[in-house]
């Protein structure tokens, strides 16, 4: 059986772009279709998933440590913004109060005035642009971080039998699609007996 | 430098008298865990899924023909709104003669993530009101909303017009772009998309570190020194431990209305350029015409004032009130100010008009 694309190329040089990605794609699937039939004779079946399995988990970890590097330059970057409002704040507390406290009301006094400063100074790196930012790429990286532990995860649920994330995902969707429509028609229903009684 | 002889006597004397109220507070106050917020008696008229329609019983006998509907926030339980009998929200609408009903919008697990803007405000509250107006065979309800409780009763009021005669809004999320709260600013640097789809609901240990950034010191530090210091105060104490039991008490919110949420409110503030969706449904604010009483407070640093004020002026009613009180976002409905001028306040408003 001779394929549109090769015919083609007879006809039309012009194609010889396609012919070439169907001769590639062709002998790429061949081969791999030819090679997989040794394979699955020597891995003696479950062992093959098992082997496709450490290679997704592995992969998996690989990019857990590209992750790790970006979440650890944010997460420094955020505990570098704390420790610098803190730094700030201790400055303007020993200015503000830079003698000892002698008794009780003092003590009080000065308890107050650190508290204040640091709460505005906080305060106000919570409220920045640059701790927003930070704080939000810090958020993604760790949610990065746990997908590939979701991702890890399911394979090691599949591997047992078990539903990955994505299909009890898809239920839950399809229980809350049913649920919807039914409580919607109810209330639907409903309305309409008390407009009739009316 | 600081020597034995010159010490204060008083400091000695206050450590000492600190230490002893940290030894003793096991023996002189319940764990948070003992006590029932459950303060005001009522009964669960409606359960669907997770969320539960609360009955208030009369306290004295009912004085006005249309009763309230309190949609509390998403964050944290409703019990703030009953915390103590001396400071019930709701214990002074019972005794000023109002009927008042509120949704409990529950615990929602896993299996909830899908639920969205439009299953809280065309399902869940839709629902609460047609029982309500079928249990009374009255047409109209009066709507009170608070926080984000708001957000979802002002969509719903937009939608519903018909069914709503009066609208109260207690510190409302409304302007996101306007709000200049911390907690705006972490919403609007979030990646609401990728948290949904990595983690479902959103977690309350995320709500936890919101919390924290709240004025760390003075909520995270004093707070809890003060609690030792007044350890013999019954009232102080009693107070402070239903405040963090109802605190601790946060319940994940449902994914999908949580990415619709930090998205659509503060990210691209599309309810008050009236460019929000609910279900199929665009909210057009200006079709909210009916009494509308908005509450907001100076000293809120959970919703800013500049957050919650344009919605007073972006309804269609002719009939509203804008009130600004001199306390923050809880202090505004569970404190003494809120009993002697905040719910008097607004009784009187909704009296008139119910």
């Amino acid at each position: 059986m001779q394929s549109k694309s090769s015919k083609n190329v007879t006809k039309d040089p012009a194609n010889m772009t396609e012919y070439y990605k169907h001769l590639s794609l062709f002998w790429t699937d061949i081969i791999h279709l030819m090679s997989s039939k040794p394979q699955a004779l020597t891995s003696i079946g479950p062992m093959r998933a098992f082997a496709a399995n450490s290679k997704k988990i592995a992969v998996e970890l690989i990019e857990i440590n590209e992750n790790l590097v970006g979440f650890n330059q944010y997460m420094t970057e955020y505990y570098k913004q704390l420790s610098e409002t803190w730094r700030g704040s201790q400055k303007k507390v020993n200015q503000k109060a830079p003698k000892i406290p002698q008794d009780a009301e003092q003590i009080e006094a000065v308890k107050r005035i650190w508290i204040d400063i640091f709460d505005n100074d906080f305060t106000e790196l919570f409220d920045s642009k640059k701790f927003g930012e930070n704080y939000g790429n810090l958020v993604s990286k760790e949610l990065e971080l746990t997908k590939h532990w979701n991702n890890i995860t399911n394979v090691i649920l599949q591997s047992v039998n078990l539903p990955s994330k994505e299909e009890v995902d898809e239920v839950y969707k399809e229980i809350h699609t049913l649920k919807k429509r039914v409580s919607k028609l109810e209330l639907k229903l409903k309305k309409e007996k008390r407009k009739n009684v009316n | 430098m600081l020597t034995e002889s010159n010490i204060d006597p008083k400091i000695i004397e206050e450590i000492l008298k600190f230490s002893k109220n940290v030894i003793d507070a096991p023996k002189l106050v319940s764990a948070p865990d003992e006590i029932n917020l459950e303060v005001t008696p009522h009964e669960v008229v409606q359960e669907i899924d997770k969320t539960r329609l609360l009955h208030y019983k009369p306290l004295v006998e009912t004085k006005y023909q249309t009763p309230l509907l309190i949609s509390y926030a998403l964050i944290n339980r409703y019990h703030i709104l009953d915390i103590h009998p001396q400071k019930s929200w709701v214990r002074n609408l019972l005794e000023q003669g109002f009927e008042v009903y509120m949704l409990d919008w529950g615990t929602p697990t896993s299996m909830d993530k899908y639920l969205d803007f439009d299953d809280y405000v065309n399902g869940y509250l839709d629902t609460s009101v047609e029982y309500i107006k079928n249990q009374l065979s009255i047409e109209q309800i009066s709507l009170q909303g608070y926080c984000t409780g708001a957000t979802i009763a002002t969509a719903y009021t937009a939608l519903h017009p018909e069914n709503v005669k009066n609208y109260i809004a207690t510190a409302p999320v409304i302007d996101g772009w306007k709000d200049t709260t911390v907690i705006s600013n972490l919403a609007k640097h979030m990646d609401a998309d990728k948290m949904v789809d990595t983690i479902g609901n959103m977690p309350p240990e995320f709500m936890y570190y919101c919390f924290s950034v709240l004025k760390p010191f003075e909520q995270g530090i004093e707070k809890y020194v003060k609690f030792f210091k007044n350890i013999d105060d019954k009232k102080y104490v009693d107070n402070f431990l239903r405040v963090e039991k109802w605190l601790g008490d946060t319940p994940p919110i449902p994914g999908e209305l949580f990415k619709q949420w930090i998205k659509d409110i503060y990210q691209k503030n599309l309810l008050i350029q009236n460019k929000m969706y609910v279900g199929e449904e665009l909210i057009d604010l200006k079709k909210i015409d009916m009494p509308m009483f908005t509450q907001v407070a100076v000293g809120d640093h959970l919703v800013s004032p500049e957050c919650s004020m344009p919605l007073h002026y972006a309804v269609g009613s002719e009939d509203k009130t804008l009130k600004i009180y001199p306390t923050g976002h809880v202090g505004m409905i569970a404190s003494s100010l809120s009993q002697k001028k905040v719910l008097p306040e607004m009784g009187r408003w909704l009296s008139e008009r119910s």
